[in-house]
């Protein structure tokens, strides 16, 4: 929307492309009229014109305008514009006198142009396929309704024929001559189109065992189905040749697939992988990958050495829980027993375990008595008594019985 | 086969055949739609393979960008996998299957020629590994008592591009004509014995033990 009178400002290419849609929309809704009225819509900017014109008249109350204030509200538009889109409006209605009167200055706005104005805009957005669900729901229950009549009948049969027909149309053109990009903008007629048909063929199987008479007009909607049918499937065979055989999955955005993996039943997401078909999950060995293993083979390979050690290190590692010399060990294991029996003869392996913060390090304990109890050279010995000892407050809750005694004879 | 029955029968032989790869069967079952049966040479028994379309087949996971079934120790495998089509199959200009039973000594020593000079535990254990891996995926059938190797049906399943390749490795590896006692890494078939030990003595059904 431009701000100035006439200010040359350029509006970016998305903008462009969004307000030529709406137009292509709005000139194929309004061309009958805007013909009948000697006035096309030519710009976007008109649209807009528009719009500012009934959101003029919304603001204005019970009251209604006249032409000068609505010239003043609109003055952001050239004069001259908005004098022949409020001709034009008013032409066809959508503004009338509020009193029908020959020198009644103020005029009001019907509603129900605005709401075609939003409703044009929705579906240059969104292609107009819920729209079209929606009319054949509508047309379903027109011809389901007690009180409808074989005239009934065939209007509905005539419109949906009138609409598939259109659609058809445009696909099959776009399919043979449109490019690829300009094919994947228009997908959303590709997609979701079995629902569509299906409906078309519910208010088609009504009609017909209602009115057996219109067997003729059913025929019709029979034959602009099997064409939006046909249309369907040239555009999508355009679509995945050039998809490849990865079928690239560009013709849905990301998301929707990911809805769609996560809603779908078991059923439909098992129809989806119908036609694929999975190879056995053996190992495929291709034959230039084959060639190129024999070619670099033959080759001698590095021994795998493993890395040198420093000299005097020997096969102790400096490690402090690992199995060092042997003698070390022993050491280790009677200089930490030396101090769980602090001095004393004996200890109660109950106490010794308990007197740990954790069950790790009465782990470590008990396993160095044990080391030391199967010393040789160690004067150590581990005696275990019958029974169990629980208790629920202490860690570990169970011991066994036993207890850690230096020997006699040692000092 | 027709009806619910014929359907029912190829869904359960693609479930076999996708959870145990190719299938040993009677001869005269029947085969089921889409896969591709291969006799024994000596008639017992038939192999059904499941023959993807190419569309649908390991190249698509190429072009996807993913990950096949992972396989340990790939390039020593496709040599032994080379090695074994150049022992068994004797005349590339037929299709591989069902090609010549080989003794497991003489694929050994193609394979050896392969690989290049080893150690010979390690050639021995990485030669056992790679039997055991392309018998269990089909590729090839290992007899592991008599000491016996050949192709496996999974080697039907090479297309003609595919094929084209192969006869081009296969002329490319020596072949060990009248003495499998040779290992050695140079072309020179009758050249001086090399520096590995003496494998079995002759490329008969001989009991394959560990030297």
């Amino acid at each position: 929307m431009t701000d100035g009178p006439g200010e040359a400002v350029q509006p970016g290419l998305d903008d462009l492309a969004g307000e030529a849609a709406v137009l292509r929309i709005y000139r194929q809704a309004f061309a009958v009229l805007a013909r009948e009225a000697e006035k096309m819509i030519l710009s976007p900017q008109l649209l807009d014109v528009d719009e500012a014109i009934l959101g003029a008249f919304a603001e204005s109350g019970s009251d209604g305008l006249t032409e000068e204030q609505v010239r003043n509200a609109c003055r952001r538009y050239p004069e001259a514009t908005v004098n022949r889109r409020f001709e034009v409006l008013r032409g066809y209605g959508a503004i009338s006198k509020v009193f029908e009167r020959p020198n009644e200055r103020y005029y009001r706005a019907a509603f129900a142009p605005y709401i075609m104005l939003l409703f044009l805009r929705r579906i240059a957005e969104r292609g107009g396929q819920s729209e079209l669900h929606q009319l054949l729901s509508m047309e379903h229950e027109s011809v389901s309704a007690e009180s409808a009549t074989q005239q009934d009948g065939r209007a509905s049969l005539e419109r949906l024929t009138q609409v598939f027909r259109l659609i058809a149309n445009e696909l099959s053109i776009m399919s043979l001559g449109a490019d690829v990009e300009q094919l994947r903008e228009n997908a959303q007629l590709l997609w979701g189109n079995e629902a569509l048909i299906s409906r078309a063929e519910d208010v088609h199987a009504v009609v017909l065992n209602r009115w057996p008479r219109l067997d003729r007009e059913c025929q019709w909607l029979r034959a602009g189905l099997a064409a939006y049918k046909d249309a369907i499937d040239a555009a999508a065979a355009r679509l995945i040749e050039r998809a490849g055989t990865t079928r690239a999955l560009g013709l849905l955005p990301a998301e929707e697939w990911r809805t769609f993996a996560r809603t779908a039943d078991i059923d439909r997401l098992g129809a989806v992988l119908e036609t694929f078909v999975f190879d056995a999950p053996g190992p495929w060995f291709d034959p230039q990958a084959m060639t190129e293993a024999v070619e670099s083979g033959g080759r001698p390979e590095a021994a795998r050495m493993p890395p040198p050690r420093p000299a005097g290190d020997g096969d102790a590692p400096g490690d402090d829980d690992g199995p060092g010399d042997p003698k070390d060990a022993g050491d280790r294991v009677g200089d930490t027993v030396a101090e769980l029996l602090a001095g004393s003869r004996s200890v109660d392996i109950a106490d010794a375990l308990r007197a740990a913060p954790d069950w790790p390090s009465a782990r470590r304990i008990l396993a160095h008595m044990t080391a030391a109890h199967h010393d040789p050279d160690l004067p150590y010995t581990l005696t275990w008594g019958e029974g169990l000892d629980a208790d629920d407050t202490e860690t570990p809750a169970w011991v066994t019985r036993g207890s850690f005694a230096r020997d006699a004879g040692a000092s | 086969m027709t009806g619910q029955d014929g359907a029912q029968d190829t869904a359960l032989a693609w479930a076999r055949a996708r959870a145990a790869g190719p299938l040993r069967t009677p001869p005269d079952a029947p085969v089921p739609d889409g896969m591709i049966r291969l006799a024994e040479p000596d008639g017992t028994a038939a192999w059904l393979v499941p023959r993807v379309p190419d569309t649908a087949d390991t190249r698509v996971l190429a072009e996807l960008g993913l990950a096949g079934p992972l396989l340990e120790m790939p390039n020593d495998t496709a040599r032994l996998l080379a090695a074994t089509l150049r022992c068994c199959w004797e005349d590339p200009h037929e299709p591989p299957w069902p090609g010549r039973p080989a003794a497991e000594a003489e694929v050994l020593t193609v394979f050896g020629d392969l690989t290049g000079p080893r150690d010979e535990a390690a050639h021995r254990r990485s030669a056992v590994a790679g039997l055991r891996r392309l018998d269990q995926a089909g590729w090839l059938l290992w007899d592991e008592a008599a000491g016996a190797v050949r192709l496996g049906p999974r080697v039907a399943l090479w297309s003609g591009s595919d094929l084209a390749v192969l006869r081009q490795l296969w002329r490319s590896i020596n072949f060990p004509e009248c003495s499998p006692e040779i290992i050695t890494p140079t072309r020179d078939v009758t050249g001086g014995a090399g520096q590995a030990p003496a494998p079995e003595p002759a490329p008969g059904p001989g009991p394959g033990e560990d030297r």
